[in-house]
């Protein structure tokens, strides 16, 4: 099996009421204040780098 | 600032007009049509066949029945789109999002009665039924602009479309016969009827009130009767005239001869507008005695022959007596718009009257291509008819179902109580219904036994692409001429037809396939509906009675109780949608035609504002006469100046349809008179010339200066265009938008982009336009554009694609398979977030994985890798709630700056691929004001196209940059400054003169030229350049969805040659004509190299002794050849043997294509031998 290591939660905002929601895996897929279903993941934290021409 | 930016609701008014019929034919399915049908599908009765002996033995069956009867309530609830368990809203988003119908429950109830006893009514549910946007079940109806953007909405949505599976999709309109009126057709498939049967028919196509129609032809025989052609079930029957009409009304032989020959007066003969002759007469002679011959004398006999030969047919009537089910034929497809047999008798007699004087050409027939006798199918009206025949077949099978119940002896079932009848109910499910409605505007297709008296099968729908809003907007100004007609060899249907002036648009209209056949409505147009103006149901029986009462006042006389025995050219008769209520006196007429505009044009009287006064004036030898008024809706109008009214606050802007239009005298302000003279003085005047053409062609600037085919083309282009395509970008989930980052509102445009808030969603650039030849890069219209423009932003588009991933779809498999990453392989973690989704921002170059799953089941962790040639960035990532993170939508964003390679287009037809990015310093530039152009076009684009608006454009465009203002370019601008150059008594200026004064008070040349000097040489360049702003649209072709280059790569597997198709990575054919092309420039060796080289090269091994391929084989000798000093080990020679022949001494290699091989092992298969003589010799 493999080793398990404390997931880390990825970052999702709420279609409706815009919460944010941390969600680890097997974690409901709701948001947790409205009930809300549709769910976009929060843009990376990480630096993106693109082409500006 | 923010006030003034934001459109009131009062600016889309004009807009929501353009999207009105189909939400309005879908609210009257809603609050009236579904109730309107229901009542008319007929109960089914279902009778015990135990009853008799029920009589006998009471004890041992406990049915105690002998029917039940089964039939619809009218009262349906169709509610609105709620989420799954919860009774919340569901909004139009939310279906989009996650790819589902936007549906709302469909409730009927369902009475059943047993015997004589109450009926008991029982609701049922006939699942979820689609919902029209923006009907009166929508959620979002009546929101204002700042609602539907909080519902995730566009600010102007308008609705009028479904969604099914999250895609969009309209009901496309499609063109009809008009209904409830006989019109003269002449076909050659009449002959083949049978024996005896002319080309010449009579053809109504009659709809009764839930717009469920029966087309009736009545046809001429060469000996003087006629036929009336009746279709049931499937098959036509065709019926003595003479039957019928006895059959109608009881009334004597003599009263039917005098009705037919009540049009032949021999006053009046060869006078102008008399349509019979002497030859009617004995016509009805023949009619008369040909029932006489069938042995039938009495209203009675001819109602039970019918009925005695129909009873198969007719089903449930199995036990009435003849003369009821010959009732239930005249009912159910005869003249079904009528209800009483008087007037259907009526209506027969006309009909023969027409028949006979298309016989004796004292009329000629009706055009069915011209929109005269069209009328259009709306979306809520098909449904409506699929949805009848739905239930009714749902209706009939429930009867099956019983029936068969009831005779299993064993199957002891109590149909006394309602729950045993529900239960064999269950066995018919209710909610097929609403999926059958589903399917239909998914695919398009109707399935159906009866064909619904429509000319098609499918392609009733089309999805409602949002590649830019005019685009979107055409999809419901369109208006097909029916499937039918597009794989037609005659071309007489796509014909531009004068009728259709005002109606249809001349200029919009696809080139090509659909040329003619999709036709696209004016911006005046409307069709008529069951909603006035107030928004509330029209009673139509009301509205005739009133009209009625209107005729009678002004002298006409009522054809009913049946003693009227006139015809033209004295009397005129006047028929009320289909049916005819009286004649006038044809001195009359014309008067009563004015007095009925007038009163339909005032507000308050009870007369409606679209009826249709078809009013046919006599003629020798021309339609046939007579006053046609139609209320009914589904028909084309559009608004005209009635200039015979005085003119009170608008009061006379009358509504007209193509039926009356073409006998009326209408007047453009932009021609003169034209051609009328001054005995017939025009009584109506156009509004504005530009009322002719579509809302796509209205954008055209100064569209009356172009050749009319580059219009044409623009109408095409301005619908393939990248704009602006949505306000609501962020919330959508399609699977291709084209957005255009950076547009600019024109600074010419027309009236119409105000009107309709076309700068909600701009389409193009201002761009500095110089025309010259300029590097020779701009030949054969590529253009040139200014590298440094397209760097600041010129043009820039996006592609967004959205990939929607579901894994709960395991596809026959029972794995669950879920999102989640590898957490011991870690190589992929810089490109896949814990959740195993992409990281949102990220750019992904292909081959790279973006996404994993986890199968249950194997265990194992899968990554997908991303296709395609070009890299794209992650622009949402959006989940699904389910149990488990199986659903997503990734939606990806392509940036697609201008290339070589990518098309662009004026306004005005000259389209154009960008050749080179010219770099800016290199470009010409102006002596007065240094300025360099963005985009280089060639002269040579003109001489040719003519289109002069594009250099009108350009001038008005640089004279209003100079000025800070907007030019307007409304065509036909001339029409409304006729009125004031008689008041200001001085000529008004040309357009030209205004547009140059303009560049002449800043300073600029009158023309519009400039002195440019050379970028490259710095010399001034010998002659003055011509340059201006002009609007250019960047098109949605683009080289990077299309390029194909391939050196080496995949090849067939069979044949070894390389594969086709763009995605996969092949090749494009050098084929047979390109061979052909090589072979005449005797270039061989090229040859040589394509076709063989690099394509299928094979050596192949051949035995020579016996000259076959496929029987030698090579073996690779076992011992090795010692190792010699210094030298790698050496191979033994491949030893190729024959195993035909058992030797390997004839073996010679031969280079050869590799099908070649193929070939000889088909042929093999077949049984045949394929020998190759070899020689050395050439051309031997």
């Amino acid at each position: 099996m493999d080793p398990q290591q404390p997931a880390e939660p990825v970052y999702y905002i709420c279609g409706d009421c815009g919460m944010e929601i941390p969600l680890k895996p097997n974690d409901v897929i709701q948001c947790r204040e409205c009930g809300y279903r549709i769910l976009y993941k929060k843009r990376t934290r990480r630096i993106v780098q693109y082409e500006a021409r | 600032m923010q006030q003034k930016r934001r459109t009131s609701a009062g600016d889309l008014s004009h807009l929501r007009e353009l999207f009105r019929h189909h939400i309005e034919s879908f609210d009257y399915l809603i609050t009236a049509g579904l109730g309107v049908m229901l009542r008319d599908i007929k109960p089914v009765q279902v009778h015990n066949p135990h009853t008799g002996e029920t009589l006998r033995n009471i004890l041992s069956f406990m049915i105690l029945f002998s029917f039940i009867l089964l039939w619809f309530a009218d009262d349906p609830i169709l509610g609105r789109p709620q989420k799954d368990r919860s009774s919340e809203p569901l909004y139009p988003f939310e279906c989009r999002q996650t790819r589902i119908s936007y549906t709302g429950k469909l409730l009927a109830d369902i009475y059943f009665q047993r015997d004589d006893k109450a009926p008991v009514r029982e609701q049922l549910n006939f699942g979820q039924f689609p919902i029209m946007l923006m009907s009166k079940c929508c959620n979002l109806r009546g929101h204002d602009p700042q609602q539907l953007v909080s519902c995730k909405e566009e600010s102007s949505e308008m609705g009028g479309y479904f969604i099914l599976n999250g895609l969009e999709r309209v009901i496309r309109p499609v063109i009809l016969p008009k209904r409830n009126y006989p019109m003269s057709t002449v076909r050659n498939s009449f002959r083949d009827r049978k024996e005896g049967y002319t080309d010449k028919a009579v053809v109504i196509r009659c709809v009764r009130d839930d717009q469920s129609s029966v087309t009736v032809k009545l046809y001429y025989l060469q000996n003087g009767s006629a036929r009336l052609g009746v279709w049931i079930q499937g098959k036509e029957f065709l019926l003595p005239v003479g039957l019928i009409l006895k059959a109608f009304i009881d009334t004597p032989d003599r009263e039917i001869f005098a009705s037919l020959t009540c049009c032949c007066n021999e006053k009046f003969e060869k006078d102008k507008g008399a349509v019979a002759t002497q030859l009617v007469g004995e016509r009805a002679q023949i009619i008369i005695n040909e029932v006489a011959d069938l042995g039938l004398r009495t209203h009675l006999q001819c109602l039970e022959h019918i009925g005695e030969h129909f009873q198969p047919l007719m089903g449930g009537l199995e036990n009435e007596p003849y003369s009821v089910v010959g009732d239930a034929v005249l009912k159910d497809y005869i003249f079904v718009h009528l209800d009483k047999n008087e007037d259907k008798f009526n209506l027969l007699i006309f009909m023969l009257q027409k028949l006979f004087s298309l016989m004796d050409q004292t009329s000629v027939l009706d055009n069915p291509d011209s929109l005269q006798n069209q009328e259009v199918l709306l979306p809520g009206h098909l449904i409506t008819i699929y949805l009848k025949e739905k239930l009714e077949d749902w209706l009939q099978r429930t009867k099956k179902l019983l029936q068969d119940e009831m005779k299993k002896e064993s199957n002891n079932i109590n149909f006394g109580s309602v729950d045993s009848l529900k239960k064999v109910l269950e066995k018919n499910p209710t909610r097929q219904i609403s999926m059958a409605i589903e399917n239909m505007l998914k695919t398009g297709r109707i399935n159906t036994q009866t064909g619904l008296d429509l000319q098609q099968r499918a392609g009733f729908t089309v999805q409602a692409e949002r590649l830019n809003f005019l685009r979107f907007l055409s999809h419901f100004r369109a208006v097909h001429r029916g499937a039918s007609f597009a794989g037609l060899r005659t071309t007489s249907v796509r014909k531009l037809l004068p009728e259709s002036w005002g109606f249809l648009c001349p200029v919009h209209t696809p080139d090509g396939e659909p040329c003619g056949l999709l036709n696209h409505m004016t911006r005046t147009c409307r069709i008529t509906s069951y909603f006035d103006a107030q928004g509330n149901i029209r009673d139509f029986s009301k509205i005739r009675m009133s009209i009625l009462n209107v005729m009678i006042e002004v002298g006409m006389t009522p054809s009913l109780p049946m003693l009227v025995h006139a015809g033209p050219p004295a009397d005129l008769s006047v028929l009320l949608d289909g049916r005819l209520v009286g004649y006038i006196s044809s001195k009359q007429v014309e008067r009563v035609v004015a007095h009925l505009r007038k009163l339909k044009v005032s507000a308050a009287s009870v007369i409606p504002d679209d009826l249709e006064v078809g009013y046919i004036p006599l003629s020798m030898g021309g339609a046939y006469p007579g006053l046609y008024l139609n209320t009914s809706p589904s028909r084309f109008v559009r608004p005209v100046k009635n200039i015979s009214i005085p003119a009170v606050e608008g009061q006379n802007i009358e509504l007209i349809g193509p039926f009356e239009q073409v006998f009326m005298e209408i007047r453009c302000p932009d021609g003169r008179d034209g051609g009328r003279k001054d005995a017939f003085p025009a009584t109506h005047e156009e509004i504005h010339p530009t009322g002719m053409l579509s809302v796509v062609a209205n954008l055209t600037p100064w569209s009356e200066h172009n050749q009319s085919p580059r219009n044409m083309y623009q109408c095409q282009m301005a619908k393939q265009t990248m704009g602006f395509s949505l306000q609501a970008l962020c919330n959508r989930a399609d699977q291709k938008l084209y957005h255009l980052k950076t547009p600019q509102s024109p600074i010419v445009r027309t009236k119409t982009y105000t009107n309709y808030c076309v700068d909600e969603y701009p389409t193009g650039t201002n761009a500095i336009v110089a025309v010259l030849s300029y590097t020779g890069y701009d030949m054969e219209d590529a253009m040139i554009l200014s590298k440094s423009s397209v760097d600041r932003g010129m043009f820039h588009g996006l592609v967004y694609q959205t990939e929607s991933i579901d894994l709960s779809d395991t596809k026959g498999s029972k794995s669950q398979r879920l999102f989640r990453r590898s957490t011991t392989d870690k190589s992929h973690h810089s490109l896949i977030d814990s959740d195993g989704l992409p990281y949102v921002g990220q750019t992904i170059k292909p081959d790279e994985p973006y996404y994993s799953t986890y199968d249950e089941i194997k265990g194992a962790i899968r990554t997908t890798k991303r296709k395609g040639s070009e890299p794209a960035i992650v622009d949402y990532v959006a989940i699904d709630g389910k149990k488990h993170l199986q659903k997503v939508n990734i939606r990806f964003r392509h940036p697609r700056n201008p290339i070589i390679g990518d098309k662009f287009s004026s306004r005005h037809g000259q389209k154009g691929v960008c050749s080179q990015l010219w770099p800016d310093i290199d470009m010409p530039f102006s002596g007065v004001t240094g300025m360099r152009p963005d985009l280089i076009i060639n002269p040579h684009a003109f001489p040719s196209r003519m289109t002069i608006a594009m250099l009108l454009e350009s001038v008005a465009a640089k004279g209003g940059s100079l000025h800070g203002k907007y030019v307007d370019a409304t065509p036909f601008a001339n029409s409304e400054e006729k009125v004031n150059e008689e008041t200001n008594g001085e000529k008004s200026k040309t357009l030209v003169d205004e547009l140059g004064e303009m560049l002449k008070v800043k300073g600029f040349n009158y023309h519009g030229a400039e002195v440019l000097y050379s970028g490259v040489y710095g010399t001034e360049l010998t002659c003055e350049i011509f340059i201006g702003p002009v609007y250019y649209q960047r098109l949605r072709h683009m080289v990077s969805d299309k390029f194909q280059v391939r050196s080496t790569g995949m090849v067939d597997q069979v044949t070894r040659q390389p594969i086709k198709g763009r995605k996969r990575g092949g090749g494009i054919r050098f084929g047979e004509m390109e061979r052909d092309s090589l072979l005449a420039h005797g270039a061989a060796y090229l040859l040589h190299d394509r076709l063989h080289t690099c394509s299928d090269y094979h050596i192949a091994d051949v035995c020579s002794l016996c000259g076959s391929i496929l029987t030698t084989s090579s073996v690779q000798p076992q011992i090795r050849v010692r190792e010699m000093r210094g030298l790698p080990p050496m191979r033994a020679p491949k030893k190729v043997t024959c195993h035909a022949c058992k030797s390997s001494k004839g073996m010679e290699t031969v280079a050869m294509p590799y099908v070649f091989r193929y070939l000889a092992a088909e042929l093999a298969a077949m049984n045949i031998k394929l020998t190759l003589q070899l020689s050395n010799a050439t051309g031997a």
